[in-house]
């Protein structure tokens, strides 16, 4: 099944809302999805202008996001047999894009904080029983904050994650791929237009845990998906909204990656 | 901008719809206390032109006054199918939401109408909001509330206000898309509601009605102003219970939209007036004083529409409640600034970010 984990809505800076995302994705046959919308740091004064802005969730939002994300899950399931995921990307963002770092959270239960040590955050999200996974560690190549602070202590921080992306929206990421580091593709979706990305298939039962499971033991492969309904560029042969690069004449430009299951 | 947003006229497809079918609504009147006119406002709610509609009474205790006249009104008027629900739960420190969870529970019909003890509407009107509901895309109708039968000090600058600067504000809000919701009138579908946890979710807010508004529109559908008015009796108010309420009502503003808070005083009259004569006084080599009366009542006579529409006729007294009751509103402001607890139907409540609330 094609699955995607790193999804935003009006949560936060994404522009779909929660079941307009639901839609998007159950129309074009997804198996699974995580909405991941930003929680800030609420210390610093970007994350307190990012909570004001309304471009993160805030301990005043979550509750209403989490009821939302609950019922948008049973009406995936019951239109399109398609899993939805409550999720977060706790973000630290700085002036200097070495002290930003994103982090995915996925499966969580209740609110989780953006301050503190990302090892302790990573250590916190595994502790709580969710997948701790490391967003777009090294230059995302859009005209957006970068966030390398992961990236800078791989080393130290190799374990703390279950998950490294390798390819965020339509770039694959090199240093990643390269690495012996446990790895995910996902599309980082903010708007409809970015359908058209890098994401994840698994072979595995429709069920959360069974998903989270599969992301935690690396049973899964990478796929460029492009989105003909809502690409610029027409693509004919594909019936539907779109389709696998490995199905279509179309190679993507980054190549098309298989990573072998463990 | 407020004052010709608030006159644009209403060219809506509600007024035009056919009426072939009037679906059932839930009306919830949570109580406390005897409001001014409480038995004449509830009386207008057991005779409303509508085919089918149910009432439901809560009261938090059988203690409350409320009480009795809610179980009088109910026993006289046995044509109206009405039940009162005593029955309060603790699921935040929200009281009015707590009140009316239990009622809330027992509504049969899927549109609900919750509508607040000092309102005193016309016949029409739950036809008026239930063909608003007919869109599919609308999530919750709302109203603006224009005050009525003011009497004291407080009562006729809590009028003004609502007339007013309130009646305009809102109504630009929510045309630029800002889902502002009143709680004294509020009718969306229990169905929807359902989908962001239903009422329960919102005792933890003070703002429960402003939370409510934010849910339906991250559900992608809208909230729609009702375009008539919706009378509250204001009744005799002293000015600290004027101070109290708005303290209460800007402390909420500022843990919900704190950058918006921050630049209210830009958007005070008295303050732009204040501003604009020292400006002009000295480009033009004015008197500012001159100045400053000449803009101020500038800002009055583009406040005339929106009070007629409310139902007030200007005279010189109204200019007079108008122009102190905007001479406060920077006093209020920063008064309203220092401080994050607000005193709530006798309790104490501490404000977080967001209009979280913990009981203080």
């Amino acid at each position: 099944m094609l699955a995607d984990f790193h999804v935003h809505s009006t949560f936060s800076d994404g522009k779909l809302t929660i079941p307009a995302v639901v839609d998007l994705y159950g129309q074009r046959g997804f198996g699974a999805i995580a909405i991941t919308d930003h929680v800030g740091e609420s210390r610093t004064v970007i994350g307190k202008a990012a909570g004001h802005l309304g471009l993160c969730l805030t301990k005043a939002t979550f509750p209403l996001y989490l009821e939302i994300l609950k019922s948008e899950a049973e009406r995936a399931w019951r239109l399109y047999r398609m899993v939805v995921i409550p999720g977060v990307e706790l973000s630290k963002n700085s002036i200097s894009n070495y002290r930003s770092a994103h982090i995915i959270a996925l499966g969580i239960k209740k609110f989780m904080s953006a301050d503190g040590d990302v090892a302790d955050i990573a250590r916190n999200i595994r502790n709580e029983g969710a997948v701790s996974i490391a967003a777009h560690p090294v230059d995302s190549g859009k005209f957006e904050k970068q966030t390398y602070h992961l990236w800078n202590r791989r080393f130290e921080l190799a374990q703390a994650f279950d998950a490294w992306e390798v390819a965020s929206g339509d770039r694959l990421f090199p240093e990643v791929l390269n690495s012996s580091l446990p790895k995910i593709a996902s599309s980082d979706l903010h708007i409809a237009r970015q359908m058209t990305s890098w994401k994840t298939l698994l072979d595995c039962e429709r069920h959360p845990e069974a998903i989270l499971d599969s992301i935690k033991k690396q049973k899964l492969n990478f796929r460029f998906y492009r989105d003909s309904k809502n690409d610029n560029i027409h693509s004919d042969i594909h019936s539907g909204y779109g389709s696998l690069v490995e199905s279509g004449s179309y190679r993507s430009s980054f190549g098309d990656y298989r990573q072998p299951v463990a | 901008m407020g004052t010709i947003v608030s006159l644009w006229p209403e060219t809506s497809f509600r007024q035009n719809t056919p009426n072939i079918f009037w679906e059932p609504i839930s009306i919830l009147k949570p109580l406390k206390g005897c409001d001014s006119g409480l038995e004449e406002n509830l009386l207008a709610f057991l005779d409303l032109d509508y085919p089918s509609y149910e009432l439901l009474f809560s009261v938090e205790s059988f203690d409350d006054p409320a009480y009795l006249v809610a179980k009088k009104l109910i026993e006289k008027n046995p044509q109206v199918v009405a039940k009162l629900v005593v029955d309060p739960v603790n699921l935040g420190p929200n009281p009015k939401v707590n009140n009316m969870v239990k009622a809330y529970d027992q509504a049969s019909n899927d549109l609900i109408l919750i509508s607040d003890s000092n309102v005193r509407v016309d016949k029409g009107y739950l036809k008026h909001l239930s063909r608003y509901m007919r869109n599919k895309r609308t999530g919750m109708v709302t109203s603006v509330i224009s005050g009525i039968q003011a009497e004291g000090l407080g009562g006729k600058l809590e009028a003004i206000f609502l007339n007013s600067f309130y009646a305009r504000w809102m109504k630009l809000l929510v045309r630029v898309g800002k889902p502002c919701v009143v709680g004294k009138s509020m009718l969306f579908r229990k169905s929807t509601a359902q989908r962001f946890g239903g009422i329960n979710i919102l005792a933890r807010y003070l703002a429960e009605d402003y939370m409510a508004g934010e849910a339906i529109k991250k559900l992608g559908l809208q909230v729609v102003l009702a375009s008539e008015p919706v009378p509250q009796i204001i009744g005799k108010l002293k000015f600290k219970d004027f101070w109290s309420r708005h303290i209460r009502w800007g402390r909420i503003r500022k843990s919900q939209a704190f950058l918006a808070f921050l630049i209210e005083p830009v958007l005070l009259s008295f303050n732009s007036c204040f501003f604009g004569a020292f400006f002009l006084g000295a480009i033009f080599d004015s008197n500012p004083v001159f100045i400053f009366l000449a803009q101020t009542m500038i800002w009055f006579l583009l406040d005339i529409p929106t009070l007629v529409k409310s139902g007030v006729k200007p005279s010189c007294g109204v200019f007079l409640v108008w122009a102190l009751r905007e001479s406060l509103a920077f006093p209020l402001w920063i008064n309203i600034a220092f401080g994050n607890t607000v005193q709530w139907r006798g309790k104490q409540l501490k404000l977080e970010g967001g209009g979280l609330l913990v009981t203080a």
